[in-house]
């Protein structure tokens, strides 16, 4: 079952390295820290890391985010030549689990990890059934969701406005914090993909993974300094673990 | 960032054909690595210099100088009291009047910041360095050898910079080179040898090709392009290419219309790895040569966001 899970969004900018000499973001990448370390307060035997990419499967555990695919000054800085940039031994990670395992790795964890992607296109059912799966590798199994809200809040957002948008990450946020996983899971996914709120099909493996309970959901981070919905919240399973 | 090559014996050959990496470079109380550019504003205690003339002759003024090029990003504060083209004779005693003094109220104001003396004379060096010089930049090749013994007995950097075979405050007069760079090469490594031997310590060592002196502006093009085999040497490669007549006369332009063509120049320099930069417009300065540290990757922007959110 899972002990809790932590949500957070998983832009580039979220990597210290790519907003260069400013930190930009340091209260978003602190409350992901923190909600990543509620997370493994709660003492789990495995931690599973979701993330929306291109494709729906596990990743190598060992894997990491290829940032230089983002900034190839920084593969140049570490081999140190010139040339096309170095990329990094082995499988790159899609970006969004890439940033959930260095926040276990930030956060000290060294336990078991299980990344799993889940394609943007992924029915409600399907994300539900996949969260059901993470939630049965392990008594105890904390979740690491690395989701996106709309991109198109604002005139000057990545996606320029979208007035629905406001009210589709308002529904989400209130999703959270209230542990109503049937209300994630009713999420629209042809209104999401259109709003550009990426990360709603890992919203859904969560909901699946805490579904018939209702976790206690703590907002940590809400936010959308350049137009894009960021939440950071940590939801606690139930002390008896049902309804 | 880069790794960074520890400061240690330099070079003495370029002409062996592998490039040297860059080291450390220790001015003042001040370690630089090679992927930090500086700045080094010009204040001019002259009545006479060719741009501006006479605009910080006056001591306030030039104070006011100081404060603004600093305030504008300069690492080192050059101050001269002797134009480089000829004109009045300015001896030792008013040499050492217009600068000593004045390098002494810097160096009260800033206590950090790296102060560096224009003159070929080693009188007015020492005068220099004990009001609290850092850096003795001659501009004139070593014409006074003792210099380097001044900078040697002071801990301070010294600027070993390329004249051919010109005599302070004299101009070039149908001057020819085989090849200009292989004797740009050749002066300045000489200089820095004859420099280690007086014991000038190794990482305060810079190389200049000095751009206008003893070259005309075919010359100071072609050791432009060519900068890259003065970095190649492993020497700290300085330049002073501010609004000077190889500019002008590129561009067919007057002293106060030669920035965007000192900057140009600037770039070109700077991609091909010089460290330090002369000049009378600090901002824009400064602005070119951190821009061309990003694009080389030896400095991040300073605030990436666009298509990061």
């Amino acid at each position: 079952m899972i002990t809790a899970a932590a949500v957070c969004p998983a832009p580039p900018l979220l990597a210290r390295e790519l907003t260069g000499a400013d930190p930009v973001v340091p209260d978003l990448r602190q409350a992901c820290l923190e909600a990543t370390r509620a997370l493994l307060a709660t003492g789990p035997a495995l931690v599973a890391v979701v993330g929306v990419a291109g494709e729906s499967r596990a990743f190598d555990p060992r894997g990491r985010a290829d940032l230089a695919a983002y900034a190839p000054a920084l593969a140049r800085q570490q081999d140190g030549h010139d040339g096309p940039p170095a990329r990094p031994a082995g499988e790159p990670l899609p970006l969004s689990l890439g940033l959930g395992s260095r926040l276990l790795d930030e956060a000290g964890y060294a336990g078991r990890r299980e990344l799993r992607s889940v394609s943007e296109q992924t029915p409600a059912a399907d994300c539900a059934a996949l969260g059901a799966g993470l939630a049965g590798l392990a008594a105890r199994v904390g979740l690491l969701v690395m989701a996106d809200g709309s991109a198109r809040r604002g005139l000057r957002a990545p996606g320029y406005l979208d007035e629905r948008s406001a009210p589709f990450d308002a529904g989400v946020e209130r999703a959270v914090r209230d542990g109503d996983m049937t209300a994630l899971l009713a999420l629209d996914p042809a209104l999401a993909s259109e709003l550009m709120a990426t990360g709603r099909a890992a919203w859904q493996v969560l909901a699946g993974a805490m579904s018939g309970s209702r976790p206690a959901g703590q907002i940590r981070y809400s936010g959308d300094p350049f137009g894009v919905a960021y939440l950071v919240a940590v939801l606690t399973a139930a002390a008896d673990g049902s309804t | 960032m880069t790794d960074v090559p520890a400061a240690g014996p330099a070079p003495d050959a370029a002409s062996s054909g592998t490039p040297r990496a860059q080291g450390m470079l220790r001015l003042g109380r001040s370690t630089f690595p090679p992927s930090q550019p500086l700045i080094m504003g010009i204040v001019n205690r002259t009545p006479d210099s060719f741009f501006r003339p006479g605009v910080t002759w006056d001591e306030t003024a030039a104070m006011e100088r100081v404060h603004q090029v600093i305030a504008e990003g300069a690492d080192i504060v050059d101050v001269g009291g002797i134009p480089a083209a000829p004109g009045a004779q300015v001896d030792v005693s008013e040499e050492i009047r217009r600068t000593a003094g004045f390098i002494g109220a810097i160096r009260a104001s800033y206590p950090g910041i790296v102060i560096s003396a224009d003159t070929w004379r080693h009188e007015t060096g020492r005068a220099a360095c004990e009001a609290g010089a850092d850096l003795l930049n001659d501009s004139w090749g070593g014409y006074d050898p003792r210099l380097a013994d001044v900078a040697a007995e002071f801990g301070a950097a010294l600027v070993c910079a390329h004249v051919g075979r010109q005599e302070p405050r004299t101009r070039p007069f149908r001057v020819a080179y085989a090849d200009v760079m292989t004797d740009v090469l050749g002066q300045v490594q000489r200089l820095a040898r004859r420099a280690l031997a007086a014991g000038v310590r190794p990482d305060r060592i810079i190389i200049d090709a000095a751009h206008d002196f003893g070259k005309n502006t075919w010359h100071s093009l072609e050791v432009t392009r060519r900068l890259g085999e003065m970095t190649d040497t492993g020497w700290p490669v300085l330049v002073s290419l501010s609004n000077k007549d190889f500019v002008g006369e590129t561009l067919n332009l007057p002293p106060e219309l030669r920035l965007p063509g000192t900057l140009a120049a600037t770039a070109v320099c700077a991609w091909q790895g010089a460290r330090i930069f002369r000049a009378h417009q600090v901002t824009e300065s400064r602005q070119v040569v951190d821009m061309v540290a990003a694009i080389r990757g030896d400095r991040p922007p300073a605030r990436a966001v666009r298509g990061l959110a």
